[in-house]
């Protein structure tokens, strides 16, 4: 190809600078020749080579950078979570450095988390689904699986109480600086305005701190995760192994806590049963929204309503045992990482099995309150 | 990622610069981060020839978005921004390291980072890669850099002619140039490519 434009048209086209009239112009000087034509494609099928980069190390430098920014008094997490759509393809990485830039040190820390907090609350007489006591410093509030509970608190605040879990509260609640309830398992909590006495929800590995606002949290002990979404108002929540450092949390938001790392935490986190949270120790997440509505699958167990979006097996069948109050023993193990998606509101325990079987495949068979997956 | 945001970075890095801006969002510096600190890196290299030097001026640019995040949003191209910011500081780097003469594009050393290429990419593919860097490294240097820069930074040619203090039409000759001399090589089998 000795024509020259067609070399300048070609490299227009290619970094995105041609307007609609080079274009053509290039499509015309182009089809001159079928040897023309052919070069053309082939440089541009080069030109779009992209390698993919090598996000491990970025990982690395990123840390590193963490540590600069660090001694500049700049405290920042270490691992928000970058969605796939946040990285934009560049097949450019980083010159490997020797220098003082400390890639090699820096991998992931392993925190462990520890402690089960355990709460009281008061409260008024309920149905026999919920379980209420009251000592003289504090109160009461459990739900076993399979049931839901609504409970109104001295405030005003409402609470929401999926099954399997339990709120407390000292008699302290009203009058202390603060309003602090306890909790484990998942509650929804609609919070009353009161700037002047901020309330405060305990859980095994976190604290959220609130001021007016609507949000859920999600502590179940035997999960990997803990997990606090916020539909409105603003939170901020703290770990308990970190109470320095606090993360804010905007609506639509969630953070999730990985509360235990796997014995292999200095390397690479591989966590095939959240292949979503792989990598990060602490991760905020926009909240997930049922196909064609405007409902947050994270509270919508609260409009009785219980949702997955690609969550593995292994981690539906935890919800639908505190949903159903049944137990799920996997025959065989495969089924465990297969991904689910569905949302279950009025149907039976047979009812959402077969539904589920339909799409995916398995064998299941139901004795009592055992279901066998095969 | 939605195609249009992938075809689209510029957008994408407005929405993070506003996230980072508004919000303090770690998770948005982050991916700032991911996505420019590699190119910077690469282009202070190329004028200081020094792994440990590029990797702490684009560190010290990142430090910096962070630094004056409540005032981010006055910086109307970030990309670029930073990219000039790269080029000064690492010419200052150079006088004060007296690594030679002043700075000119002819004294650049251009590198294409190919140690760290997905290396589940099919050998066909790579070895095509190979061949694509081998004669992007026989490219002048001045040549190569305005390459590198608007194929793998994704400058537009406004960008680069006002990073490099050249005109649009240079622009267009150099690229036009090493699409051709690329094209040349990878079509004669084990070619030495000679600097012209």
């Amino acid at each position: 190809m000795t024509n020259d434009r067609i070399w300048i048209l070609l490299a227009r086209k290619l970094s995105g600078e041609a307007s609609s009239t080079e274009l053509e112009e290039l499509k015309q000087l182009s089809a001159c020749s079928p040897q023309e034509e052919k070069t053309v494609e082939e440089v541009a099928s080069w030109w779009s080579l992209d390698p993919g980069a090598d996000t491990d190390f970025l990982e690395a430098t990123y840390l590193a950078h963490l540590e600069r920014m660090k001694d500049r008094g700049f405290y920042l997490s270490e691992h928000p979570v970058v969605n796939q759509e946040d990285i934009v393809e560049n097949n450019l990485l980083p010159v490997e450095a020797k220098g003082n830039f400390p890639v090699r040190r820096l991998l992931v820390s392993a925190v462990f988390l520890s402690i089960l907090a355990v709460c009281w609350v008061f409260f008024k007489p309920l149905p026999p689904a919920t379980r209420a006591a009251t000592t003289a410093k504090s109160a009461e509030v459990a739900t076993r699986n399979g049931a839901r509970s609504k409970i109104l608190l001295p405030d005003g605040t409402n609470v929401w109480l999926n099954s399997g879990s339990k709120i407390t509260y000292s008699k302290d609640f009203d009058t202390g600086l603060s309003r602090q309830v306890y909790l484990t398992g998942e509650a929804f909590f609609d919070v009353v305005r009161n700037e002047k006495r901020p309330f405060i929800i305990h859980t095994a590995k976190m604290d959220i701190k609130v001021l007016g606002t609507r949000f859920n949290v999600k502590a179940y002990t035997e999960d990997k995760t803990t997990e606090t979404s916020l539909i409105k108002g603003s939170v901020e929540v703290f770990l308990k192994s970190n109470p320095a450092r606090k993360y804010r949390l905007m609506p639509n938001q969630k953070l999730v806590l990985l509360n235990d790392l796997p014995a292999d935490a200095a390397e690479k986190v591989v966590d095939v049963a959240l292949p979503k949270a792989a990598v990060s120790l602490i991760e905020i997440r926009p909240l997930t929204y049922l196909q064609g509505t405007d409902t947050d699958i994270e509270s919508s167990w609260t409009k009785n309503i219980l949702s997955f979006e690609d969550e593995s097996f292994i981690e539906v069948a935890k919800k639908m045992e505190r949903w159903y109050d049944v137990q799920f023993e996997f025959k065989n193990k495969r089924w465990e990482q297969e991904f689910l998606n569905g949302s279950f509101e009025k149907e039976s325990l047979e009812q959402a099995m077969k539904a589920l079987k339909y799409s995916t495949g398995f064998n299941y068979k139901i004795e009592g309150h055992k279901i066998m997956i095969f | 990622m939605s195609s249009l945001q992938k075809n689209n970075p510029d957008l994408k890095i407005k929405e993070l610069q506003y996230q980072v801006a508004v919000y303090e969002d770690e998770t948005a510096y982050k991916a700032l981060f991911f996505y420019l600190f590699p190119s910077l890196q690469n282009f202070a290299f190329s004028i200081t020839r020094s792994r440990v030097l590029s990797e702490e001026i684009a560190s010290d640019l990142l430090l910096d978005v962070w630094t004056r995040r409540n005032n981010l949003l006055e910086i109307e191209n970030l990309k670029l921004y930073l990219f000039v910011g790269a080029k000064h500081a690492a010419i200052n780097r150079l006088k004060q390291e007296n690594k030679g003469s002043r700075f000119s594009l002819d004294n650049l050393q251009v590198e294409f980072i190919s140690d760290y290429i997905n290396p589940d990419v099919s050998a066909e593919l790579h070895e095509l890669q190979e061949k694509v860097a081998l004669a992007v490294k026989n490219l002048p240097p001045s040549c190569q850099l305005i390459y590198k820069l608007a194929k793998e930074d994704r400058l537009k040619y406004k960008e680069i002619a006002q990073l490099l203090d050249l005109s649009v039409k240079t622009i267009d000759h150099q690229l036009s140039i090493a699409l051709k001399k690329i094209a040349t090589a990878l079509h004669i089998p084990n070619s030495k490519k000679n600097r012209s």
